[in-house]
């Protein structure tokens, strides 16, 4: 790993780190917020989620009513949304951009013709991406935590509540890992994170797709959000070895092969 | 006895079925100074892009200082300073921010000096931020970056563009000092004057192949002009001969041009006989030099 380069890159996308981190926790913490008043009124709003279509409400990942009535029941329905979904577009768009930003701002031809070899690069800026998203992962669960901490009525359970956080960052970090073999695929550098973005979103939303249509069932395994539970409200949620081979696989997977192809990959600006 | 700073053998790259370069053959003497001069989309920026590693030959090989390009990159990138033909450098970055980036990655005692020293040379500001340069002085941080580390081979695409006279004088002065302390020198060009005003020897590459290697001196001894003259006396066909004259093309009214080839005292000598409206002796563009002196 090159240090000069790595703490470069550390500081450039420190703003951007700071502002997701600043969102997410915000949306967490104002969420959770809502919590007691939620089981204050929670025969009421019950009832009014029993008319909302079961498709909108598994859209935001909740399955069942009963479960938003606990800490981690109402955690894990947010938390879908907020850390997997939003955290996965952090993921995809950084990963996505940190090679082949390089590339099209033309900058590849002053990083490129310095004494550091491709590995280098590579290493430098997977660092700086993996130290970025478990930052993510690490400041938002932590806010997750404080604010359950202070909102829960009882005692939680703290298992449940770090499988949950370990399946979000390795959703996370698989996200990271397709977007940064999605950058070392293009041939002409331009960034590509519209498409990114919409990645997750579909891929998201064929997972919803598959939780609600009976037919469709199976192409939810197209999807890495199928791998990621958060039924964390089931006393026998636990981690899934299939599960966890399936994400760090598909990761070492595609990071490898990122590696092998910008190794010898032809670079214009 | 010395590798050869730049050996180039039998280089091809293609993109796709697209030619980059054909078979290339080039190699450049330590301490020379050399010109690389071809049109645009001649392989002038694909040759020295798989010279500095970044994109791979689909066939050949290249070494610098008897080093391979690909297998030894970093060890020649120690040695090599770069100046691309696009000069954009990290916007977000104050000019000093990125100049000690790039210093970081050598091992130099003196770094801050360097860049005071280079800086005051080119008139920079260090503090102001990148995007706010003209192309001018983003030219000039790019020349900068290339020469902080002292090194032994300096690579050059399209270096000028931008640089004001003034600047380019105070640049090509710089480069002579830099090569008489052993500095070798790799030019690539599309403006055959300022080839000619530095190198030695000259490499003109066109569709991918190289297709000349003169000594500098040769190539003066063909010096080419565009001549335009417009001559207040009524001009028939026969009454100007001029000898070295090519392409003869007869304008409007008594607008005569031609390509000349020869001693311009020669010209003028022969011009100054005729009553003279207006004369315009101009360096042809590469296309023209290419189609006078190899349309064969």
């Amino acid at each position: 790993m090159n240090r000069n380069l790595f703490l470069k890159e550390i500081r450039r996308n420190a703003v951007s780190l700071a502002i997701w981190m600043t969102v997410i926790t915000m949306l967490i913490v104002i969420t959770l917020s809502f919590y007691r008043t939620f089981m204050e009124n929670q025969s009421k709003i019950v009832g009014m989620l029993s008319l909302v279509p079961k498709g909108a409400l598994q859209f935001k990942g909740i399955s069942n009513f009963n479960d938003l009535l606990s800490e981690l029941g109402f955690y894990a329905a947010n938390n879908v949304i907020y850390m997997m979904v939003l955290g996965s577009i952090f993921s995809i768009v950084l990963s996505s951009n940190i090679l082949l930003k390089e590339e099209y701002d033309k900058t590849a031809e002053y990083l490129l013709t310095r004494p550091i070899t491709r590995s280098e690069i590579f290493i430098s800026k997977l660092s700086v991406l993996s130290i970025n998203i478990f930052l993510l992962n690490l400041v938002t669960a932590l806010a997750g935590f404080i604010s359950m901490e202070l909102v829960a009525k009882g005692p939680f359970s703290i298992k449940a509540f770090l499988i949950l956080t370990l399946y979000t960052l390795l959703l996370n970090i698989l996200f990271g890992s397709i977007g940064l073999f999605m950058s070392t695929l293009m041939k002409r550098a331009k960034p590509i994170t519209t498409f990114s973005i919409g990645l997750v979103l579909i891929l998201y939303f064929i997972f919803t797709i598959s939780k609600i249509t009976e037919g469709a069932a199976k192409i939810g395994y197209l999807s890495p959000f199928r791998f990621a539970s958060v039924d964390a409200v089931n006393p026998a949620y636990t981690i899934d070895l299939w599960h966890l081979a399936y994400f760090t696989g598909i990761t070492l997977i595609l990071t490898t092969l990122s590696y092998r192809i910008y190794k010898r990959k032809d670079i214009y600006t | 006895m010395n590798a050869p700073a730049i050996d180039i053998i039998d280089l091809s790259k293609f993109y796709g079925k697209a030619r980059g370069i054909e078979h290339i053959d080039l190699e450049i003497g330590e301490g020379e100074i050399f010109g690389f001069i071809g049109p645009n989309g001649a392989g002038k920026s694909t040759t020295i892009r798989i010279l500095m590693n970044m994109i791979f030959p689909s066939g050949g090989s290249a070494r610098i200082m008897g080093m391979d390009v690909i297998r030894d990159t970093r060890k020649i990138k120690k040695q090599v300073g770069y100046v691309p033909s696009d000069a954009n450098a990290y916007s977000s970055m104050k000019v000093r921010e990125f100049l000690n980036y790039c210093i970081r990655f050598y091992e130099t005692q003196d770094g801050d000096q360097r860049i005071t020293e280079l800086s005051d040379l080119f008139e920079l500001d260090l503090n102001r931020q990148i995007t706010d340069l003209s192309l001018g002085n983003r030219k000039k941080v790019s020349i900068v970056q290339s020469l902080l580390h002292r090194p032994k081979l300096l690579i050059l695409d399209e270096p000028t563009t931008g640089l004001d006279p003034l600047m380019q004088s105070v640049f090509f002065e710089l480069l002579r000092t830099e090569n008489k302390k052993g500095m070798t020198i790799f030019l690539s060009s599309h403006i055959l004057s300022e080839v000619q005003m530095i190198c030695k020897r000259v490499a003109i590459i066109k569709g991918g192949k190289i297709i000349q290697l003169e000594d500098i001196d040769n190539l003066r001894k063909k010096q080419l002009k565009k001549v335009s003259v417009e001559l207040g006396d009524h001009m028939s066909n026969g009454t100007l001969i001029i000898h070295g004259a090519e392409n003869v093309i007869k304008g409007p009214g008594n607008l005569l041009s031609f390509m000349y080839s020869g001693n311009i005292n020669d010209l003028i000598d022969i011009l100054s006989g005729k009553q003279i409206i207006n004369l315009i002796i101009e360096e042809p563009t590469l296309d023209e030099i290419f189609l006078h002196y190899y349309k064969n």
